[in-house]
């Protein structure tokens, strides 16, 4: 079994999609084609090979291409991938997906398939102890609603028990399901129904909701989830000095990633890095900056270095 | 350049690139020193080509930095699963692919000879019959195809109910929306999806090292080696000091940090009877040479092992067995109960116990004190005392407070009562 097949190749992709076309194509059809789906200088090695007949999966007729293949033409599952689904029928949050019947249906044409891993051998030494309560019937099914709401972008009335203890109301529609590899946690980021206001994601754990119960009405325009981020991250970047001593730099560009961050460096020893955040990432990474003790400095932004001495000063406080 | 191509024969040679792309960012042509400039233009333009909307360009003094700027907060992919779409193909790989699957789609069996005839008559494709033997049995090899023997007749057919329950099952389309980004080898699922022709619109994922991906051809390795009970060689190349060196090992568990992004195969050394673990990137090659006799025992003992270890190391500067760490912290009670809640959820086992109004203690025995630090930092505000039987660990962690109080010039309080 190989991972890395010219099966899985993003020209055999493009080629598929083209030859899948009942319609005649043009070399415009074509280009435009590879140039939605192909890299960016996939034309230059694609075109020619169709233009000449080297690559003889078209049949010519005066400008028009058309596809030798059936249009039912479908590519069968490898043993790879086959072996990848039955491994993620043992993971605990297959639940949420599949109903028991299609488990044991996909289980049943897998039968023969041994699971490309099993679960015991792969260990998250430093995931928090509290995840979500997957094999719950509740949890399960205002999981499924939500994916439904989300689907249909329907607006969702939801009971949830706040961290304070509280039970309270609210009238969202589900915008994406983000899922924590930290916290093995997910959580519902989604829009209040006040069109006049300025739209800013609203985040609950899926676990305190209670109940959910689907509305008729929908978010009829489309909603630019990315573009409401963006707008919710600070203007001013965290901007961090690495000192390059025990192996702090390569540590802290793995460790921050996973954040939109741009890194320059200033001396032989010393690198600059702004890390882009909004103020639901901030007290993490706060703590994660402080996990670096000395090897990271912050100059900026203030409000991110007043929090950081706050700190600093409160601990200087209790210990001297 | 006129031989660029923006195709690659091996993954391994890509992988260190994109790896420095990625993670650095700030590596001008000049800090490629390993590699020729040839080389070094021809994957920059590669990546470039893969990569497109993801590359940031920063013109500095000496040349540009070429990075890529991905934040996982915007995304419903992982970016970098197109680096394993690269593979290069010759013209009869790509023809033959589509006209023997093509003429196999009505399930029926055949064998080389009548595949071969079928194309050249229903497709108008000349083919050698060696070369479309040798797809086929590539194909059945790959679980594409199936083969049949009968009497002395070779025969193949194809079998598409699996991919037609898949394509009419939303709930799974769902699933490997979720896994392609949240779970191990998501690149499969990925791969699964573009034959659904289904794009992630759902789910965003946190904490998920994209820069993993890069590692996947290893950890498929080594997964193989574990399912056999095999002993493996490693051919391993240091991240600090650039040194290649083999080790032979039984490969036991993948130890997977959510938090450093960082993945490690824990291995048992026979030569020096202990446990160790190798970070994922740093292992280039593996060789799986034969079965572990003892390997059910190894992982046994790893397994009891566990409850000591905090992170990867299983011992400790000092060298003791075990060492303890006490740390009292302060929680206003109860608006900061969650400060307690954290040393329960993130403490891995440790004890905690309440000694007094708003004061916690947090207690654990580990192999290796030293890499809890990061997390007792994150603490920092909150800590009354730390003790430590491992004193290097409690001397490090008060000089480096001592070294931030001055970086930031956080006074002592009772210097400026006297001031």
């Amino acid at each position: 079994m190989e991972l890395f097949s010219e099966i899985y190749s993003c020209y055999y992709r493009v080629l598929r999609h083209l030859l899948s076309s009942q319609n005649p194509l043009t070399i415009k059809d074509i280009y435009n084609r590879i140039c939605q789906e192909g890299f960016e200088e996939s034309l230059l090695s694609i075109i020619p090979k169709l233009e000449d007949g080297t690559w003889n999966l078209f049949k010519k007729e005066g400008e028009l291409y058309l596809s030798k293949l059936s249009p039912s033409f479908t590519t069968p599952l490898t043993d790879l991938e086959k072996s990848y689904l039955k491994a993620l029928l043992s993971d605990p949050r297959m639940g949420l997906f599949l109903e028991p019947a299609q488990a044991e249906a996909l289980n049943h044409m897998l039968v023969h398939v041994p699971p490309l891993w099993q679960q015991e051998q792969f260990c998250y030494y430093d995931r928090f102890a509290d995840s979500d309560p997957y094999e719950d019937e509740t949890y399960r099914h205002n999981f499924r609603l939500l994916l439904d709401a989300q689907k249909n972008r329907q607006y969702a009335d939801i009971d949830y028990n706040s961290p304070k203890g509280n039970r309270v109301h609210h009238y969202y529609v589900p915008i994406r399901l983000e899922y924590s590899v930290k916290n093995d946690k997910f959580r519902l980021l989604a829009l209040e129904h006040h069109s006049h206001k300025r739209q800013k994601p609203e985040i609950l754990n899926i676990d305190r909701i209670a109940s959910v119960r689907l509305t008729d009405k929908t978010l009829s325009p489309s909603v630019d989830i990315n573009a409401i981020i963006q707008n919710s991250y600070y203007k001013e970047p965290l901007k961090l000095r690495i000192a390059n001593k025990r192996n702090a730099l390569e540590r802290a560009m793995l460790h921050f990633a996973n954040y939109e961050k741009n890194t320059v460096k200033i001396d032989e020893n010393t690198y600059e890095c702004l890390i882009y955040y909004n103020q639901n990432m901030e007290t993490e990474l706060l703590i994660e900056v402080l996990s670096f003790g000395p090897m990271l400095t912050v100059i900026g932004n203030e409000k991110f270095l007043d929090s950081l001495k706050r700190r600093l000063e409160k601990q200087r406080e209790l210990s001297g | 350049m006129s031989d660029f191509q923006e195709l690659i024969k091996s993954f391994s040679n890509i992988r260190e690139y994109v790896r420095d792309f990625f993670v650095y960012g700030f590596k001008t042509r000049n800090d490629f020193k390993e590699k020729s400039p040839r080389t070094y233009d021809n994957q920059r333009r590669r990546l470039e080509s893969w990569l497109g909307p993801y590359v940031r360009k920063d013109y500095v003094s000496g040349g540009f930095n070429l990075s890529l700027a991905i934040d996982s907060n915007l995304l419903d992919t992982n970016p970098l699963f197109q680096v394993w779409k690269t593979k290069s193909f010759t013209d009869n790989d790509i023809q033959l692919h589509f006209f023997i699957l093509d003429f196999l789609q009505d399930g029926k069996a055949r064998t080389a000879e009548e595949i071969t005839d079928r194309l050249l008559s229903d497709y108008e494709v000349l083919f050698d019959i060696q070369a479309v033997r040798r797809k086929c049995n590539a194909y059945a090899k790959e679980g594409l195809l199936n083969k049949q023997k009968s009497g002395k007749t070779v025969v193949f057919s194809l079998d598409n109910t699996l991919m037609q329950w898949l394509k009419s099952n939303e709930n799974i389309n769902n699933a490997l929306a979720f896994y392609q980004m949240a779970g191990n080898l998501g690149i499969i699922a990925n791969e699964l999806l573009e034959q659904l022709d289904v794009q992630n619109q759902i789910f965003r994922v946190k904490h998920s090292f994209f820069v993993h991906t890069l590692e996947d051809e290893i950890l498929f390795a080594l997964l193989d080696a574990m399912h056999r009970r095999a002993i493996v060689k490693l051919e391993i190349k240091s991240s600090k000091r650039e040194m290649k060196n083999t080790v032979h090992c039984v490969p036991l568990q993948i130890f997977t940090s959510t938090r450093s992004g960082r993945r490690f195969l824990c291995a048992y050394l026979g030569s020096s009877r202990r446990f160790t673990c190798f970070r994922l990137d740093t292992v280039k090659k593996i060789f799986t040479l034969e079965e572990a006799d003892d390997y059910e025992e190894l992982f046994a003992k790893l397994e009891r092992n566990r409850p000591h270890l905090w992170g990867v190391s299983f011992q400790s500067e000092e060298r003791h067995h075990l060492e303890r760490l006490t740390m009292t912290i302060w929680a206003l009670e109860p608006t900061e109960n969650y400060i307690v809640e954290r040393l329960k959820r993130e403490g891995r086992g440790g004890a905690v116990t309440r000694t007094a109004r708003n004061t916690y203690q947090y207690e654990t025995e580990v192999f290796d004190c030293n890499e809890m630090l990061p997390w007792i930092r994150t603490f920092i505000g909150r800590i009354l005392s730390l003790e430590c039987t491992a004193k290097s660990v409690e001397q490090r962690f008060y000089k480096d407070l001592q070294a931030m109080y001055q970086m930031y010039g956080i006074k002592n309080p009772t210097d400026e009562q006297n001031d």
